[in-house]
């Protein structure tokens, strides 16, 4: 029966209910999702990527852990971070590393940065229709051995860059990085005001006080961002992971 | 009821006590009634030639298609019974599109060559509940010619039976035997495209009946500079205008 | 009366006009025209689960009320469940949903007994699988109505291993965790004694009992929806004690204004 005809709402004979106008069931429905918090970080160098993010997990107010990791490393030189539904976001992540085995048995070869961006758009489109609700970023090196930085939106659309903030506190962060890592309205002092900053690669030292900057940062600003602080880089050399303690409060 | 040797090769999933199955080593026989194919890999790319066997004088030439693209880095020379081979082709093209679609980079030439043979045992039914596609096994082969980032130039040979592997160079169809000794003769690894073309004309020269010409021969390469290519016919003309003359300079011994 | 099979004992019709689903919300029972209807809500449920980590391994408790929405309905409830040797899931929420991993959890003991001998199921093998089938039951939009701890060791590090999972899929570990009421009124109290890794080397058994008993008297003095009986777990390698129809002793229900804190 369609919907229109429980609007019409029929008449019932010989009793008090007849003048009611049948309705659905009371929607009262189950939601699948819930915000997990945290705040993650990508800045891509000349030769290296890092990716960081925070290790507080909240549902509401509620802090439910001090320690729980969101960034990972999935092989091949890939770093991955899902932020925002954490469900979604480990969901993703083990699928994400489960085709890339398949991926080396099928085609014996390290997965590419690129072939890893386009292959996590099809995941995440894949679910166009419930989607995974998670900010996504990946880290690596490209195939001249550059920093790259790939940044997706829930559904899948990407686009390479030279950093990108996501999850809770990227608001407060993205705006602080493209001062200081795109040199947005900065300009060059030696014209006089005419000329704009030269862009230039930042070295793995700036990069590193720009992230540890942004997230005591934010967390000072923001009840979602805090506790720990894990960084993950990404050189020619491998992959390393460092921690710094956050503000716990 | 005990079935007799020749009732082995009824069924085509279904092994002979000698565990061979029928139906697959025939449709190779199949292949050897076909036109021959040439392949081989250098350094600078891999070249592809086949004969077509021109049978009316009032036959279009151009219609004879054995040799085609599956990508832009892909291309292949069949033999046998070459309607077959259009399933095969088609899954190859599928295949390649997909991978870039999914992986946004050109697939590998061997993934490539496996996906077409993964098609070839479709005969049956799959053991993870796939359908049974085809009601006898492929009767064509495939020369696979392609070039990749990791391997570079590679020339697979893809059977009916679903196995493959790589050469450096391969001849297939009816006068495959003689072609593959003269090959094994002439191959050396540092062959460059030039003298890759003007072998594979001179060995379907040798085992062709018909006097070789550029209306039922075709060649076709692929190269890092201009990926898969097929000869026009003035082009293959040419190079066996220029075989003619080498020929004419070193009288056969 | 209706005698077509399909609506047996409906009044017809023609007689009676057509049938008003709205009279005492027959609808989502009766009428197969509705959509297929999941889980939409707990019935039957159960508090809070508590669980600290301590130097041998971890402690857990949970009290034995399930209620049916503010009915005390059952008072003698088990919902500290162990699995295999040294593991133990600990569940609130809806209580015919825990059945039904307790059925879950059981086969998987079972199958794995079979596949592989002398193989042993370990907390973070039961924690990971139990994920995946609130994950995917949430997916289906037929969540299992719960939030669990799963508390026992770590099978490769043989570290002491405490995590939680719930109706969504979402999965954290810590020190000390607690699910419904007590993630609000316990883990303030777990966090105090267990605020460093060093802390938690250095609890004993004791200790952690302690902790654990005390957070169980706050809970049963401010969550109206739990009771005094509670069932305690102490799992340390290859040994688990599960202490049932403990109670919360030496509480005082004296008037506010007489207790020192309030206003005095």
């Amino acid at each position: 029966m369609s919907a229109s005809s429980f609007a019409e709402g029929k008449a019932t004979i010989a009793s008090e209910y007849s003048s009611e106008v049948r309705r659905e069931p009371i929607e009262h429905q189950f939601n699948p999702y819930s915000d997990n918090g945290g705040t993650i970080l990508g800045i891509a160098g000349k030769d290296f990527a890092v990716l960081a993010g925070d290790t507080r997990h909240t549902t509401g107010y509620s802090i439910n852990s001090r320690y729980e990791p969101k960034v990972f490393d999935a092989g091949d030189g890939f770093l991955i971070s899902a932020n925002g539904f954490s469900a979604d976001g480990n969901a993703l992540v083990k699928r994400f590393q489960n085709q890339l085995k398949w991926y080396h048995f099928n085609h014996g070869k390290k997965m590419g940065i690129r072939s890893g961006a386009r292959f996590i758009q099809h995941l995440l489109y894949g679910k166009r229709f419930f989607p995974y609700y998670v900010h996504t970023i990946i880290a690596g090196l490209d195939e001249e051995g550059k920093g790259a930085v790939f940044s997706f939106d829930p559904i899948g659309s990407y686009e390479r860059e030279q950093c990108r903030a996501g999850g809770s506190a990227a608001s407060l962060i993205m705006p602080f990085l493209d001062n200081q890592v795109n040199f947005k309205n900065q300009l060059d002092p030696e014209s006089n005001g005419t000329k704009k900053k030269e862009l230039r690669y930042l070295s793995l030292e700036e990069v590193l006080k720009l992230v540890k900057d942004s997230f005591s940062s934010a967390t000072e600003r923001h009840i979602l961002v805090g506790d720990g602080l894990e960084i993950m880089i990404v050189t020619k050399e491998g992959v390393r992971t460092e921690y710094y303690p956050l503000k716990k409060d | 009821m005990f079935l007799t040797r020749s009732e082995y090769d009824r069924g085509v999933s279904t092994f002979s006590p000698e565990g061979r199955l029928f139906q697959v080593e025939y449709s190779s026989e199949a292949i050897k009634l076909g036109s021959t194919a040439i392949g081989i890999a250098t350094s600078e790319g891999v070249v592809l030639g086949v004969e077509k066997k021109v049978t009316s004088s009032l036959l279009e030439s151009s219609s004879i298609e054995k040799i085609v693209e599956i990508d832009t880095h892909i291309g292949c020379a069949m033999s046998g019974l070459t309607p077959d081979a259009r399933s095969m082709i088609d899954h190859a093209r599928v295949s390649s599109l997909n991978h870039n679609l999914y992986y946004d980079e050109k697939i590998g030439v061997e993934s490539l060559t496996q996906s077409v043979c993964d098609l070839a045992l479709r005969f049956g039914e799959g053991a993870s509940g796939e359908k049974r596609l085809m009601s006898r096994p492929f009767g064509v082969a495939l020369l696979i010619a392609g070039i990749d980032e990791e391997n570079g130039p590679q020339l697979y040979h893809a059977e009916p039976s679903g196995t493959f592997y790589r050469y450096d160079a391969k001849a297939i169809g009816s006068g495959s035997e003689g072609a593959q000794s003269e090959l094994q003769n002439e191959y050396h690894s540092s062959l460059t495209l030039k003298e890759a073309e003007l072998l594979i004309l001179k060995v379907l020269k040798q085992v062709m009946e018909e006097k070789l010409d550029s209306n039922n021969a075709q060649l076709a390469s692929v190269t890092k500079e201009h990926g898969f290519r097929i000869y026009k016919d003035e082009e293959t003309a040419k190079i066996i205008e220029q075989l003619a003359e080498n020929e004419a300079d070193e009288p056969e011994s | 009366m209706n005698h077509d099979p399909f609506a047996w004992g409906r009044p017809l019709n023609e007689t009676y006009g057509e049938y008003n689903y709205n009279i005492a919300n027959a609808s989502s029972v009766t009428s197969h025209r509705n959509p297929k209807m999941a889980t939409q809500q707990p019935i039957v449920t159960g508090s809070s689960v508590l669980a600290i980590k301590f130097k041998d391994g971890v402690i857990m408790a949970a009290d034995n009320l399930a209620s049916y929405g503010s009915l005390a309905r059952f008072d003698n409830v088990e919902r500290l469940l162990q699995v295999g040797k040294d593991t133990i899931v600990g569940c609130s929420g809806d209580i015919s949903d825990f059945q039904k991993i307790e059925r879950l959890l059981d086969d998987l003991e079972i199958e794995d007994g079979y596949d592989i001998e002398n193989y042993e199921l370990k907390a973070n093998h039961i924690h990971e699988y139990l994920s995946r089938v609130f994950y995917n039951r949430r997916s289906k939009m037929d969540p299992l109505w719960n939030s669990c701890l799963v508390g026992g060791f770590d099978a490769d590090s043989g570290e002491p291993f405490l995590k939680y999972v719930d109706l969504l899929g979402v999965t954290y570990g810590a020190d000390s965790l607690a699910t419904g009421f007590g993630s609000h009124l316990a883990i303030p109290l777990l966090r105090k004694k267990l605020d460093s890794d060093d802390a938690v080397k250095n609890l004993t058994e004791e200790e952690g009992i302690k902790l654990i008993s005390e957070c169980m008297k706050v809970l049963y003095y401010r969550d109206a929806r739990s009771l005094d009986k509670y069932s305690l777990a102490i799992i340390k390698k290859d040994d688990v004690k599960l202490i049932k129809g403990l109670r919360c002793e030496d509480m005082s229900w004296r008037f506010a204004s007489g207790i020192r804190g309030y206003g005095n």
